[in-house]
Order: structure tokens, then sequence, then C-alpha cells
């Protein structure tokens, strides 16, 4: 199934500053990373016929965004319920409609306070309304750290995953973000720092988990036709993929709890791009926590299942390894925008504008969301250079 | 503590462990088992089903020890266990976790209930 397959690109995207307080709105930071996007493609809010973001009742909608830019009747808009999981998703229902001809040019953004003003699981405002919570709360298992940490462990137990991995994980990302003028964190760290850094949950230390980050991302996608005659080099969109998965307490099957819902939805997301694993240069993976990571390098098929750990100590993932990962530092190390500062990464390196972090002479580029612990979703996009 | 909040679909299954009652809910149509409560069979979506008392024992899938006061009055550390029960593989449920030691995996666990008052218990988990 080739799908809508390279029809679609990405002809922008835009940042506002990251930082761990914005002293703005939710709204007026998607305002600033929209304009910047239309701005990188060469275009205005009025060229804009659709609008999309993913939220969990955290940031500003679609409906206000639009007007509040003037962006007056939107042929088209999406207000995803979700977090990182659907990340990916709405890039890709966004190419669906330009696919469809429902409309021609859809802004994408996520606005967070996620520091100041709304922190994820549960401190700082109500535990968000999901079946699931009331069998987990009332033992104090709330918060994303922890959910990841149990699920780390078993592939810890299974495979023999070690704290050193993730701490290489986390010690590669970060020599990432010392050469990102836009990183919250661009002091070096060594193993040893990492292993020295306090627990939040075992086995996850405080430097396994993302920063919480006031910020916004943006993404314009359009035609790939039109996007030719645009700005900026165009970024074909090869494919988007996004759906289900068992959730652990579905009680549907007896569960795996080392394998994600990114191995579900993998093969569907290569067969649209008609590419694979060996064809991707770069990949932006969701990194929530260190773990993240690794489990997704065997789900998408880089290296064999239980051999994420070794094949990061290896020193695959860092710059001029086989795989490159989060060239940007990641939601360790950058900032964390749900997703979408993912995307806007791989962007720049298929344009070939990532500076110091460039991946030499990458053509395709592989972004993921959360793979499903959480959420039983998740969602994920190849790029290719235009 | 944050005390669960039933929906329509969980309140019995509360009810029933507030008096120590240890149940899953068992498809009327293909007799397979699941939790949490829910009315349709995710398997055969049959919607006939019934309560079925299951041993309060099951084996250590994963656990965690937390030290993150994510919670202003849960005093840290404490561990959480996630736990796949003996006679519903498909089934797992977390847990504070009342034992001697840290867990190790696959350690065999029966259910340790915490009285809070009359009309809820907690279900944690202590060597078997
Ligand atoms: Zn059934």
């Amino acid at each position: 199934m080739r799908g809508f397959c390279d029809r679609t690109a990405v002809a922008g995207v835009g940042y506002t500053a990251f930082s761990r307080n914005s002293w703005v709105s939710t709204l007026t930071l998607a305002c600033e990373a929209v304009l910047a996007a239309l701005d990188d493609a060469g275009l205005t809010p009025d060229d804009v016929d659709g609008i999309a973001t993913h939220r969990v009742g955290d940031s500003a909608a679609p409906s206000v965004v639009g007007p509040a830019l003037g962006i007056d009747a939107p042929a088209w808009y999406l207000d995803q319920f979700g977090g990182g999981s659907v990340s990916h998703a709405v890039i890709g229902q966004a190419a669906l409609a330009v696919a469809a001809g429902v409309a021609e040019t859809v802004v994408c953004y996520r606005a967070v306070n996620a520091r100041s003003e709304f922190r994820m699981g549960g401190t700082g405002r109500g535990v968000p309304v999901s079946p699931e919570v009331q069998y987990q709360a009332p033992y104090g298992y709330t918060a994303p750290p922890q959910q990841y940490a149990m699920y780390a462990r078993a592939h810890m137990l299974k495979y023999g995953t070690k704290a050193e991995h993730f701490g290489q994980l986390a010690v590669t990302q970060r020599a990432n973000a010392v050469k990102n003028p836009r990183a919250l964190m661009r002091a070096p760290i060594t193993l040893d720092d990492y292993l020295a850094s306090r627990w939040i949950a075992e086995p996850f230390r405080l430097l396994d988990c993302c920063l919480e980050t006031d910020g916004a991302c943006a993404v314009v996608v359009t035609t790939a036709e039109r996007a030719r005659d645009l700005r900026r080099p165009p970024v074909l969109i090869s494919a988007a993929a996004w759906g289900g998965g068992d959730s652990f307490l579905s009680g549907r099957e007896p569960a795996d709890p080392t394998v994600t819902s990114a191995a579900e939805l993998a093969p569907r997301l290569y067969a649209m791009a008609g590419a694979g694993p060996e064809d991707v240069d770069v990949a932006e993976l969701y990194d929530c926590f260190t773990y993240s990571v690794i489990v997704q390098l065997e789900d998408y098929g880089f290296c064999a299942k239980g051999e994420g750990g070794p094949f990061v100590a290896s020193g695959a993932t860092a710059p001029g390894g086989a795989l490159p990962v989060n060239t940007h530092g990641g939601f360790l190390s950058e900032g964390y925008v749900h997703g979408v500062n993912h995307i806007a990464e791989a962007v720049s390196q298929l344009r070939g504008d990532a500076g110091d972090r460039q991946v030499p002479g990458a053509e395709v580029a592989l972004s993921t969301a959360q793979p499903g612990y959480i959420l039983p979703a998740t969602s994920a996009l190849i790029l290719r250079r235009g | 503590m944050i005390k669960p909040v039933p929906d329509r679909d969980s309140a019995e299954w509360w009810e029933r462990a507030a008096r120590h009652e240890f149940v899953v809910q068992a498809c009327g149509t293909c007799g397979t088992l699941r939790f949490p409560a829910r009315a349709y069979c995710a398997r055969c979506r049959g919607r006939e089903w019934h309560w079925r008392e299951v041993a309060p024992a099951g084996r250590v899938v994963s656990w965690i020890v937390n030290h993150q006061p994510f919670l202003p009055d849960a005093p840290t550390p404490y561990t959480v266990v996630m736990v796949r029960l003996t006679d519903a593989p498909a089934c797992v449920m977390v847990g504070n976790w009342h034992g001697p030691a840290e867990p190790v995996a696959d350690q065999p666990v029966t259910v340790s209930y915490t009285y809070v008052d009359e009309r809820l218990s907690l279900i944690n988990w202590e060597p078997a």
C-alpha cells in the first residue's frame, strides 16, 4: 500500500524559544510558532486553509488559534486528543487531507507550557481521565517516568539491558545538543554524571528523563507540487502511519511488555514509503525516556529484538554511526514539544541546514511518536529530501 | 493517597474488592477472563459475563522503586509492582509492594489487602 507516498511535503517549520517559563499563554506560543513556520515556507496566514494540533486539554485549540491569526473559516481542522503518541498522526492526517484535496496548506502546531503551567503526570493539575487511572493512581503510579521505568525494567530482566546502555544514549544525545543553539541543555555529560544523577523511579535516574519544557513548534504541510515553488527545499512525506495496539491492561492477550505498538506499525510505514530500515539515514525517535529509544530501535527493525542496548553502546546511534539518532539532542536535551520538534529536526536534516549537527548526505529520515506504552497507539513519518 | 474514582463499569469490582473478593470478569460466551471491568469481550464481542473468583495470586512482571515525590502525601521511596495473575494470565495489575526485600523477576506473590474504609480496600502484593 503506497497510500499518498510523496504526494505531500513539509514546506516550513517554526519554533518559539524553549524555556522553563515562557511567561506567555499557550495561545501566544502557538501563534508565534505558526507564524515562524509560515514565514519559513514563504507563506502568510492568508495562505492557510487547514489547521491542526494535538493536546490533552493543556493548550490553545485550533478554533482559537485560527481566528487569533485571522485564518478565517479554514476548510479543514483537527483537534486531536492525545499527547506524544499522536504527534505524528496529526501531520499524517494533515497530509491525508492535502492529498485528498480537502485542504491545500495546513499548519500543524503543538504549544505547551509543560513546565510552568501544566506538568504531565498529575503534579499541578488533576489526574487525566482514563479508565486505567483508577487502578493505578491509588498506588502512587501516576507519572509517565514511573510507567516507562516499569517497562524498562521488564526489558532489562528479559534481555540484560543495562543502566550503562541508557546512560550511553543520554550522553550521546547531550553531545548532540551541545551543537544545537535551540537546546535547553548544552553542558556535556559523562556516563559517570549519568550514573550519579538522582533516582526518579528505579531503574530511571534523572538523566533518563526528558525535559519539561515551555515552547511551541509548528510544521506546514502542502502538496509536493506547491512545495517546490516555495521558499525552502521541499521535504516529501513518503509515509505516514498511525494506529493502535493492545494496551497492557486491555486484557485481550498476554502482552509482552518489551514490545511496543511500533512493531505492528513499522511494516505498514515502510511499505508505504517503499523503503526499509536500511534506507534510513537519520532517525528522530521519541525519547520521553532513554528506554523509549532503545525499544524503538528494535521495533523499527534497526537491530534484533533485545539488542537495542548493545546497539547504542556500539556507537551506532552517535554522529558518524550507522544510524545517527536524535541529532538535535531530543527531548532529553533539546526540549520536549511532544513530538513536533523531532519532525522539525528531521526536516532540517533533509534540507541540509542542520549546521554542526548535519548528517552528511541525509536523504531519508524516520521520525516517531511515543511508541504506545501509555496510550495503546503510536504514529510515525518517513520523510525524504525532495 | 488518590482514592480511585470507580466508573459505571468498575463500581461493582471495587465493592467486591472492599469485601476482599478477588474477581475478574469471565465472558459468558467464550470464557475469556478480563480485567479491568467493561461490558464487551474483546475476543468474541459477547456482552454476557459474570464475575469469576480467581486465586489472589500471581507472578512479578516488573517493578519500580519510586523516589520522586510525584504525589505530596505519599512518603518515598515506595515500590510499585506489576503482577500477572496466575489464574488469568492475560490480566495484569499494579499495586504496592509489601515485602521485606525488593521483589525479584517472576516471584510468586499473593494479595495483601489494605483497608482504607468500609467501601474501599486496595489490592497490594506480598511474597507468596
Ligand atoms: Zn468472549
